[in-house]
């Protein structure tokens, strides 16, 4: 069986080395990427089973990103969860109305995250 | 004036000495008459007397001068006797006789024999008309014949009649003479002067009181008339007094007629005054707009001190200048004029006014050659102008201006009104200026308000992702994704782990005040279970109540109505207390109670632990507080959980509070209603 491929689009480097070391660690294949306009083109390449995208990102943030990805039909099938430190109110909202189909609020427990990926991944 | 209850003497009047009269003679004719009865009677008594002993007489004579005649039976003196018996009128029958045989007898014509006869039967005897005697004749001690004589009572009667009609006559003379008298009396002593009283009185009743009323007379009408001249003169003198106090009456209501008339053209004008100063008063509280404002000060300004135009200006200090805001009634070439050379400050009324800081009156703009604008002012038809400052805390604001078209000074009134007017005009302009101010406040406190959210936001991000990056990583060594642990490592990163949460707590916390306080914390209403709001804070402090040993008592009915809230706020305060009372006790019990009612929700938490001081029950709920206690020393909080999650039950429309006895244990409570369709404040 094929492992399934998440997406980890992330601008803070160590967490995104948290994100890798859990997910590999749990078998999963990690793409990586560091900007808005990184993600959605790996996106369209690699065709992820899962996306994990931060929401503050140089360039185009995570909601639009999150935006263009859901525009594609090749890609609108992918979850995304959204992941993002900002807790204002509102910003929940604006997640969802960009499309994403999960959201976690950070400091995430790494143990919780992979609860919510697993429920997307089984 | 005077109004006389009566004006014709009555009638009747007159038959006052007709009555006295009437009486008068019903007395004295009742008194001739009971005399005249009694005379009659006595009259009646002596003539029957009188007419007896005449018989008696008549008798005696003929026991004297009979018996020998008769003894000699000599008949003719005996009829000789009879005749002379006779004589007198009163016998109408006599008759001698001896024994059977007749001797003599005479009757008086007229005499009607059938009455003597009737008259004779013993029956009738004396007391009819007739009277008679018979008796027997003697000589020497023989009878010689027997006489009997009638007598008529005729004779007595006629006097009788005749003395009755006498009396009659009499008695009618005599009341003749009574009832003129009394008429005459009482016409002279009494009629006469009560008439003479009446006219005095009727006189008196029309007003005439100058007439002496006649009291010559000293008997009682006399004093009467005294005391009627004595009440004419008391109502002349009052009469007197009376259009005295009516004259001055008159005249006193002639000068407050006068007064009034004054004081009401005062007040109407007070009344415009207070009408114009109300809707000014008006227009400065209500309006904003400093232009509508200016113009309805002026209007009133212009029309109350009766001249013809006006206008005010805004003192602008940067330039020292005025500048028009606001005009009545001015043409259109002295605005543009006024608007291009603008007022400079000593310069015209407005802006002597301005350097006075006194009211400045131009009487005549003919008689300044050098007054600016001078031509179109006198082109537009002014002539007097009036200006006065517009101060306010000793700063000049601006210059109100009146012109009218009558050249002259201007009443003190008007200068004042005017004042009155600047005073307003000045207030205004403040408003307004204070008003610009608080706007530019305003907003700059919005970008304030919104650059410190916006700090917040990024600080929480700032802080969180190296949070998210050490917890992480913690974890991950702990879940052994990077190997075996060490034991000792371990407890060595479980403390970072607790340490690193705290911290993220203290973040959280920080941010949802001041979220409470930029009013950018909304609750997001939703339907909730309370039963699995206290389940889901159960599970997450059932380790920590364990690991202290502490009982946890759970009181919740399992019917409880379903909620409407911030669900999520809701377990956020639940789980506050919960985690006090067991972070806050060291053994015995902590108890969750749950009741419903009247449409709340009330939720207990009680611990056995230290208790709070009154002091500290006072306090607890403000920012960064914890009681401050020893047993509180050492222990981990903020201090900002109480106070948020005070906020938090009252933008819920729910009340927070605590009861506690110092050294045996606190209950915090709160409660809220069941269903919350909007968020308070």
């Amino acid at each position: 069986m094929m492992n399934k491929t998440i997406l980890v689009i992330e601008d803070h480097e160590d967490n995104r080395r948290i994100m890798r070391d859990l997910l590999t660690s749990s078998g999963y294949e990690v793409i990586e990427a560091v900007t808005g306009e990184e993600g959605v083109t790996a996106a369209g390449t690699h065709h992820p089973d899962l996306i994990l995208m931060d929401v503050q990102l140089p360039g185009i943030d995570g909601y639009e990103a999150t935006r263009l990805i859901k525009a594609n039909p090749n890609l609108q099938s992918i979850p995304i969860i959204v992941v993002t430190s900002y807790a204002l109110s509102g910003d929940d909202v604006k997640a969802f109305e960009a499309g994403c189909d999960a959201y976690v609020t950070k400091p995430y427990s790494p143990r919780e995250l992979l609860a919510r990926i697993r429920k997307f991944l089984p | 004036m005077y109004n006389a209850s009566s004006s014709k003497p009555s009638p009747r009047v007159s038959s006052i000495s007709r009555r006295f009269s009437y009486a008068l003679i019903g007395v004295v004719t009742l008194l001739l008459i009971t005399f005249a009865a009694v005379g009659i009677l006595f009259e009646i008594t002596t003539i029957q007397s009188e007419l007896e002993t005449r018989l008696d007489n008549a008798m005696k004579l003929a026991q004297i001068s009979l018996p020998t005649p008769l003894w000699n039976m000599d008949n003719d003196v005996v009829k000789d006797f009879v005749e002379a018996l006779f004589l007198d009128e009163s016998i109408v029958y006599t008759k001698i006789s001896w024994g059977d045989q007749v001797i003599t007898k005479k009757k008086r014509p007229g005499v009607q024999l059938q009455q003597l006869e009737s008259a004779m039967s013993p029956t009738l005897l004396n007391d009819s008309e007739f009277i008679f005697k018979s008796s027997d004749i003697h000589f020497e001690e023989s009878k010689v014949g027997k006489i009997l004589i009638v007598m008529s009572r005729e004779s007595v009667r006629k006097q009788v009649f005749l003395l009755i009609y006498g009396i009659i006559a009499l008695t009618v003379l005599i009341i003749a003479a009574i009832w003129l008298t009394s008429i005459v009396i009482t016409k002279r002593y009494i009629s006469h002067p009560l008439l003479k009283l009446q006219e005095s009185a009727s006189l008196i009743a029309h007003g005439d009181l100058d007439t002496f009323v006649d009291k010559s007379s000293s008997d009682e009408i006399g004093i009467l008339a005294q005391h009627l001249d004595g009440m004419r003169g008391s109502i002349k003198q009052l009469f007197e007094e009376l259009r005295e106090s009516k004259e001055k009456l008159e005249e006193h209501s002639r000068t407050l007629e006068q007064k009034v008339k004054v004081r009401t053209r005062e007040l109407a004008r007070s009344v415009e005054e207070l009408k114009a100063l109300g809707e000014v008063s008006q227009a400065v509280s209500s309006t904003l707009d400093l232009q509508t404002v200016l113009a309805t000060i002026v209007a009133h300004a212009v029309e109350l001190s009766g001249t013809e135009s006006g206008a005010i200006y805004e003192f602008d200090e940067t330039v020292e200048q005025f500048q028009l805001r606001a005009t009545h009634r001015m043409s259109e070439e002295l605005t543009r004029a006024i608007r291009e050379a603008g007022v400079k400050l000593g310069e015209t009324a407005v802006g002597r006014a301005g350097v006075s800081r006194e009211a400045v009156q131009v009487p005549d703009i003919l008689e300044e050659p050098t007054y600016p604008l001078r031509e179109i002012i006198v082109r537009d038809g002014f002539r007097a102008l009036l200006a006065v400052p517009l101060v306010r805390e000793d700063k000049l604001i601006g210059g109100l201006v009146v012109r009218r078209r009558a050249p002259g000074q201007f009443q003190k009134k008007t200068v004042e009104l005017l004042q009155t007017f600047a005073t307003q005009s000045a207030l205004a302009i403040q408003n307004a200026r204070l008003f610009r101010e608080i706007e530019e406040k305003g907003r700059e406190l919005e970008i304030a308000s919104k650059h410190k959210s916006e700090f917040l936001a990024n600080m929480s991000h700032e802080l969180r992702t190296p949070l998210n990056a050490i917890l992480g990583y913690t974890e991950l060594i702990l879940d052994k994704i990077y190997g075996e642990v060490p034991e000792r490592i371990q407890e060595v990163l479980e403390r970072l782990e607790k340490n690193g949460r705290h911290l993220l707590g203290l973040i959280n916390n920080v941010l949802d005040l001041s979220k409470i306080e930029a009013g950018q914390l909304t609750l997001s209403l939703s339907e909730y279970s309370m039963n699995e709001v206290v389940q889901a804070v159960l599970t997450s402090v059932e380790a920590l109540a364990a690991e202290k040993k502490l009982e946890l008592k759970v009181m919740v009915p399992t019917d409880l109505a379903t909620g409407k809230g911030d669900e999520q706020r809701i377990v956020q305060v639940l789980l506050n207390f919960l985690g006090n009372a067991i972070k806050f006790t060291e053994e015995g019990e902590v108890t969750v109670e749950v009741t419903a009612s009247n449409e709340t929700f009330l939720v207990s938490v009680s611990d056995t632990g230290p208790g709070l001081s009154e002091a500290d029950q006072n306090k607890i709920f403000e920012d960064f507080q914890q009681a401050d206690s020893s047993s509180t020393r050492g222990k981990d909080g903020t201090g900002l959980g109480l106070s948020i999650a005070k906020r938090i039950i009252e933008m819920h429309g729910g009340h927070i509070w605590v009861e506690s006895t110092l050294g045996k244990g606190s209950t915090f409570w709160f409660k809220l209603p069941i269903r919350v369709e909007r968020q308070r404040g």
